[in-house]
């Protein structure tokens, strides 16, 4: 029998375009062991919150992850809401709730998209993620931004939901999940997909249960556990949804969970347009708040966030803590490995979903005469539609 | 209003462990908290996991309190319905504790995260090394003490 050996594979893009190192331990070309090795992004937010107020924080954590910003930004604002002693206003509430689904929407639609790319089968990619822009579109509409939306803030938020918005933010729901029905029958139906991802990469109940394992991980290894039911925040406690859990343990099971919320998501945001109370959108607070601590939890799109704040009563923080779903789901993804093959691995460390940050604005330089100018998104959303009829094909 | 379950959940911890408790009580609904000296983290862990079914491990939150260091292991049953915090203070000069990863499994990665950042040692980690800084990062410079600062660059 041969020994066994070793592969480093990354930082340069482990299977994801995102900074991360492993090394596998293989007989042939099975894995027998894997070590992570963190820390290629590791930018020190926690001590650079040491050093910002408390409402600079608020866009600090923002940037801690670029698709799953709002869960941060949602769970510091209770944290901090907390050590005060105050609760934001009922309507910020649902509009907090409205967007953290929305971002649900689009970071679950992105990693359905993900999903098709590891496994060669670009055109549902590019058909999920083309359906994604919708969703990107309202988020714009409401906020001004499509990604890092800085709508939640400390003791409220900073946009309303207009009545005007209501219509195109129930059509997009409409269409959404006319599409998202669709995506998942090719889940289901689809042999490649179903080829590739069954009884791979399974970790069982009691070793979710064992490892922390948090989230859509979690809830497909068919963990009962999601904060929005544990511990219901934001208005979460008012709207009626389904916790979805699929008995399954592998990366099909994990595809499938992620669906299926998508299509609960569009309900909620649904629910909470139909609910939403009328009355202001922000209280006024005091520039810090009294000594003290707090810790809370929020579902994000990858699973439990949890946030602690601790405040000596000066205008910085004492000590700011963050623990990302993704950590938590680390040793839960080097148990999945084990025993799989060298093919299997861009499916299942993408099936933890993992994140990584997109950039939507063009910089043009001329290189002969050294001009420069920049396109605003319709400009460039326009140029590709205009390029893609010219050259045959197009949207309907 | 509190829970029936924390409330009972703080009898027990006082009747079985309270000569090892410094401090026990319920911050609000769905918040515990539990103090206890170093080294006796680990029978009210224990405890709580046989009896309680508290196998959920959130993180550890290292905070630098000047002259000790606390560490708060946030733990949650396994319906993760509450938050249980269990505070113990390791002094900064000596800064060794007993590791829990026998105990609960998942607490691999927070510890090195507390070792790397904070330089507490965890005794009876399986692979106590760096987490998150780089390999040639100096040895004995911890980030997230109070007394650590960004070098001008």
């Amino acid at each position: 029998m041969l020994p066994t050996y070793k592969l480093p594979i990354g930082p340069q893009h482990p299977a994801i375009k995102e900074a991360f190192h492993f090394t596998f331990e293989l007989d042939g070309e099975v894995i027998v062991d894997v070590k992570p090795r963190l820390g290629n992004v590791h930018r020190g937010i926690e001590k650079g919150m040491e050093f910002r107020s408390w409402n600079q924080g608020t866009f600090l954590v923002e940037r801690i992850c670029g698709i799953c910003n709002t869960p941060h930004t949602t769970c510091y604002a209770l944290t901090v809401e907390e050590i005060y002693g105050v609760e934001a206003p009922p309507r910020a509430q649902y509009i907090r709730t409205i967007i953290n689904e929305l971002n649900r929407i689009h970071s679950h639609m992105l990693w359905i998209g993900i999903l098709g790319m590891e496994l060669g089968f670009w055109s549902y990619f590019m058909y999920v993620w083309r359906d994604r822009e919708r969703v990107m579109d309202i988020i714009e509409m409401i906020t001004g931004n499509r990604v890092n939306t800085a709508t939640i803030i400390i003791g409220g938020v900073a946009y309303d939901i207009p009545p005007h918005m209501e219509g195109p933010i129930r059509r997009a729901m409409d269409y959404l999940e006319e599409r998202m029905k669709f995506y998942k029958q090719v889940l289901l139906n689809e042999p490649t997909i179903r080829a590739r991802t069954e009884n791979v990469g399974v970790l069982s109940k009691s070793k979710a249960r064992e490892l922390c394992a948090v989230g859509p991980v979690a809830r497909a290894s068919d963990l009962k556990t999601d904060v929005r039911f544990d511990e219901p925040y934001c208005s979460y406690g008012e709207v009626s949804f389904n916790l979805v859990t699929y008995p399954y343990c592998d990366v099909y099971a994990r595809a499938l969970v992620r669906a299926d919320e998508t299509l609960e998501s569009i309900e909620i945001v649904r629910q909470c347009l139909d609910k939403m109370p009328s009355g202001p959108i922000k209280l006024r607070l005091p520039r810090a708040p009294p000594p003290g601590e707090a810790v809370n939890r929020v579902e994000a799109p990858r699973g439990e966030l949890l946030h602690y704040c601790k405040s000596d009563g000066k205008e910085k923080p004492y000590r700011f803590k963050a623990r990302t779903p993704t950590l938590a789901n680390i040793p839960a993804l080097c148990e999945m490995l084990k025993g799989y093959y060298i093919a299997d691995i861009p499916a299942i460390v993408a099936s933890i979903d993992p994140c990584y940050c997109c950039t939507e604005r063009m910089t043009f330089v001329d290189v002969n005469t050294g001009k420069r100018w920049v396109w605003t998104y319709n400009e460039l959303r326009n140029y590709s539609l205009k390029w893609y009829k010219a050259n045959g094909g197009g949207r309907k | 209003m509190l829970a029936a379950k924390e409330s009972l959940m703080v009898e027990e911890l006082k009747r079985h462990l309270g000569d090892k408790i410094t401090k026990i009580e319920i911050v609000r609904a769905r918040r515990v908290n539990v103090e206890v000296p170093p080294g006796a983290h680990r029978d009210v862990i224990k405890f709580l996991r046989d009896n309680f079914d508290v196998k959920h491990l959130v993180t550890i939150t290292g905070v630098d309190l000047g002259d000790c260091i606390e560490l708060i292991y946030h733990l949650s049953p396994d319906n993760r319905r509450w938050l249980l915090n269990v505070r113990t203070k390791v002094p900064k000069d000596n800064p060794v504790i007993e590791s829990i990863v026998d105990i609960i499994p998942g607490a691999t990665m927070y510890e090195r995260e507390v070792y790397d950042l904070l330089g507490v040692t965890f005794e009876g980690h399986p692979n106590l090394e760096r987490l998150v800084l780089p390999d040639d990062w100096p040895e004995g410079e911890y980030p997230l003490r109070k007394d650590w600062k960004p070098k001008e660059v």
